[in-house]
């Protein structure tokens, strides 16, 4: 079972970014088709219905952490932590008892 | 926007403000549509307006109403004064649309049908 923590689930800082706008893109852009096409056959519905249909598409496109948002990972540095000190007073310890 | 239900939240809450923004210009849509009104309005007389027959079309059903030999669905109900011996009763047509989001129009037919009603009741069907 350990390769389900394996899988990646996160976006990048840049990836988040995409999400948004295309989110919007498609949510607004499907609005306005809806909108148009409603008006010309003179029913609301159907355009509730395409903007429903921008919000699945959407919601697919962007919801789900997929690799492309994933390109441009942020270089975090080394941790400095605990071990580097830890492992440098253990080897202080071994060579006094060398001595 | 790092996780899913971040994400996800933030898609349906721009979505449903895209409604919203869409349900104003429906609304707005039909402000601007110019239906022909006609405003019955006598500034001397009280004019009463009964509803005698009405009937729902939905969108898609025929519209093309012929009707004859019909009785009224709502009758003349006589609430103690008013119709008895009235020698203005006007029979007129009108009609509702009711959009989804936006005005109520109220437009009345061409044409319209006057009569009196008797002074004295009648005891049997005429």
């Amino acid at each position: 079972m350990d390769f389900i923590y394996k899988i990646p689930t996160h976006m990048d800082f840049e990836g988040q970014a995409r999400a948004e706008k295309l989110s919007r893109v498609i949510i607004t852009l499907f609005g306005f088709v809806g909108l148009v096409w409603g008006y010309i056959i003179q029913q609301f519905s159907q355009t509730v219905y395409i903007l429903g249909a921008g919000f699945v598409l959407a919601a697919l496109l962007t919801i789900p952490p997929w690799p492309l948002y994933r390109k441009k990972p942020l270089n975090w540095q080394k941790a400095k932590g605990e071990t580097e000190t830890v492992s440098s007073g253990d080897s202080a310890k071994k060579t006094k008892k060398k001595n | 926007m790092h996780s899913i239900l971040q994400r996800g939240n933030a898609i349906l809450a721009y979505t449903l403000s895209v409604l919203a923004c869409l349900t104003f210009v429906c609304f707005a849509s039909t402000v601007l549509l110019n239906y022909r009104t006609h405003a019955d309005l006598n500034t001397v007389k009280v004019v009463v307006y009964v509803v005698l027959w009405d009937k729902i079309i939905l969108r898609g059903e025929n519209a093309v109403l012929d009707f004859k030999n019909m009785n009224t669905k709502y009758y003349f109900w006589d609430d103690g004064n008013g119709l008895k011996g009235n020698n203005n009763i006007t029979l007129t047509l009108s009609w509702n649309i009711i959009p989804n989001a936006g005005l109520l129009p109220n437009i009345f037919a061409h044409g319209s049908h006057s009569f009196q009603f008797p002074v004295d009741y009648t005891t049997s069907r005429m």
